[in-house]
């Protein structure tokens, strides 16, 4: 329902230059109302925190008393905390499963089902199921497949008569760190398995024709011509793996909440303790500043690297 | 060169009788199968299992139910509160959602429609939020919210999502508005209408597609969130249902299948929400990547 009454296009005047393209030069403050109520909104609760975060990693502080300047102490003291050091392994080895699982068994199973196959609607609907539920859910079923007496796992050798290999997976520091990686690795695979999927829609039929004509074989055809032609899909999908893979914290805070024996912890639920069991507000602020400086790093790493190979 | 020859003859024989061509057909549909039971049973074990007692699901933990019961669910619902945190998922939820995406698509309009000084470092600032890690902001949150007043309220949780949801708000909605022709503006313009009234009466409507993409996911990433519940709700009665769950979960861990029926009643309304909206869903979750 369009107004067309002489003073509103009066009004309409100031930002029509009738040239076809439409500007606000004329009236700035309209722009304004349009983006200050969410431009402040991310700045408040999205950036501000994380100079927050800088501000109190240079204190000591328990969250009640008075806060107390120590300079860079807590950092020295991070950088001698092993448990800090092994939330940081963990973080990266969970990088490391992420993007070797889910984007390697995404990419060969979207090839898979690509060879059109008949109720591929039923395997990309089963594939991304994980994806949509909550992590939560995700984690609190998992801990029951995992678990030494009832679980799923333990019952399922036992059927296989491999009873043997049965243990208290997320019990036992060496075993809870790897059964945590593959259900990280479960929940997600689906994510890129469709994201793979749907670039491979876009890889042109003239070019894999033109292919067979040439005599090439299905796995010539797959290495030399639609890998190559999905490659920005999946450089992009390797960063956005790990970025979402460095914001685990759910799973772990409630598969196994960072033990036995701190031999789960990654560098969110080390933040999460020191600062909420420990009161260490001060220590907690300076572990969220570097788990900031080491995700940015890592991206713009990454980044740099698929930018240097997409030349 | 002589491997490449072989694969090459190998291809010319698959190609000629058809029989190899089914094998290969049956093996892939094998190992999608697998696929399908790996990521699927786990969660069919979980929701078949809910209907079980106690005794049936250490007996029989594979099956179907012999006996199907449903004390599990009410125990689950009254002792886990869970009408409760239903109530405050959906409120917290979509108040989040309708704030995100009223003033995202704003945003939106005015990147992708207008053209003034500094937009491109405008956009460009607000979608480098998708890269944050948001559990680095954890403890600040906190402090932030203690000195706000907000702790323990309804929108100690809404504005957190709101401002971590904008990004990809914001980058779906401009990308999808930016395809739109000039031309739409400017019969509207000469009609007389005020920039508010054709963002409200021309844009919104035309962007419905991207709307509901960009509505389902920020439901869906607010309906699951768990970490900043954890910290900033402590109050039972503004508990969401991640952090309702995990709690009830931690304090049943003897009892499988009650603990089981309470994650069924969270799974089956988020199944069927997958389910109806799947294409929005699938398209806001990995449109990020595909368009790069």
């Amino acid at each position: 329902m369009l107004i067309s009454a002489p003073f509103i296009i009066v009004n309409v005047n100031g930002y029509y230059d009738g040239s076809g393209y439409v500007h606000l030069l004329n009236s700035p403050w309209k722009i304004a109302i349009g983006l200050l109520p969410p431009l402040l909104i991310y700045l408040i609760f999205s950036i501000i925190p994380i100079f927050i975060s800088f501000y109190y990693s240079f204190m000591s502080w328990d969250g009640f008393a008075d806060m107390q300047f120590i300079g860079l102490n807590n950092y020295i003291e991070a950088f001698k905390d092993s448990t800090f050091w092994r939330s940081v392994k963990n973080n990266i080895l969970v990088v490391l499963a992420s993007v070797i699982g889910q984007i390697s068994i995404g990419l060969t199973l979207a090839l898979l089902l690509n060879q059109k196959l008949s109720g591929g609607k039923f395997f990309r609907t089963i594939g991304f199921l994980p994806v949509v539920i909550s992590t939560v859910v995700i984690s609190i079923t998992w801990k029951m497949i995992y678990n030494s007496e009832d679980g799923m796992l333990n019952n399922f050798l036992g059927i296989i008569h491999l009873d043997f290999l049965a243990r208290n997976w997320l019990g036992n520091p060496e075993t809870a760190m790897y059964a945590i990686l593959i259900t990280i690795i479960w929940q997600f695979v689906g994510l890129y398995f469709i994201i793979f999927l749907s670039a491979l829609q876009t890889v042109p039929k003239e070019m894999l024709e033109a292919a067979v004509l040439d005599g090439a074989s299905e796995i010539q055809k797959t290495f030399y011509i639609t890998v190559p032609a999905i490659k920005n899909v999946i450089l992009v999908s390797i960063v956005l793996c790990i970025s979402g893979s460095l914001k685990t914290f759910d799973l772990i805070y409630v598969m196994t909440n960072g033990g036995p024996a701190h031999s789960t912890e990654v560098m969110a639920t080390y933040m999460y303790h020191e600062t909420f069991s420990g009161l260490n507000y001060g220590y907690g602020s300076t572990i969220s500043v570097l788990i900031f400086v080491f995700s940015l790093i890592l991206v713009f790493i990454t980044t740099k690297i698929i930018r240097i190979r997409q030349d | 060169m002589q491997t490449r020859k072989r694969q090459m003859d190998h291809s010319t024989t698959i190609n000629i009788p058809g029989i190899k061509k089914r094998g290969r057909r049956t093996l892939i549909y094998l190992i999608l199968l697998l696929f399908s039971i790996v990521n699927g049973y786990p969660i069919i074990w979980m929701v078949m299992n809910s209907f079980k007692s106690s005794q049936e699901f250490s007996l029989n933990p594979f099956g179907l139910p012999i006996d199907w019961i449903f004390t599990n669910f009410r125990e689950a619902w009254f002792t886990a509160n869970i009408g409760t945190f239903f109530f405050n998922s959906i409120f917290i939820g979509l108040t989040a959602v309708l704030i995100a995406v009223i003033t995202g698509g704003l945003a939106a309009f005015f990147l992708s429609r207008f053209d003034f000084k500094g937009k491109k470092y405008l956009y460009g600032f607000l979608v480098v939020g998708l890269l944050i890690p948001i559990h680095s902001t954890l403890v600040p949150m906190y402090i932030l919210m203690q000195n706000l007043g907000m702790l323990n309220t309804y929108w100690a949780l809404i504005f957190p999502y709101v401002a971590f949801n904008l990004p990809i708000t914001i980058f779906l909605l401009t990308s999808f508005m930016s395809t739109f022709p000039k031309e739409i503006e400017e019969s509207a313009i000469m009609d007389g209408a005020g920039v508010f009234r054709i963002f409200w009466s021309i844009m919104l409507p035309m962007t419905k597609p991207a709307i509901a993409t960009a509505v389902v996911i920020n439901f869906i990433n607010n309906w699951n969130e768990f970490a900043f519940a954890l910290v900033l709700i402590s109050d039972e009665a503004l508990q969401t249902l991640p952090l309702g769950l995990a709690n009830f979960a931690g304090a049943y861990t003897t009892n499988y299948p009650a603990q089981m029926a309470g994650l069924t009643i969270v799974l089956i309304p988020t199944i069927i929400f997958y389910l109806v909206m799947e294409k929005q869903i699938v398209e806001g979750m990995t449109q990020g990547a595909v368009k790069g």
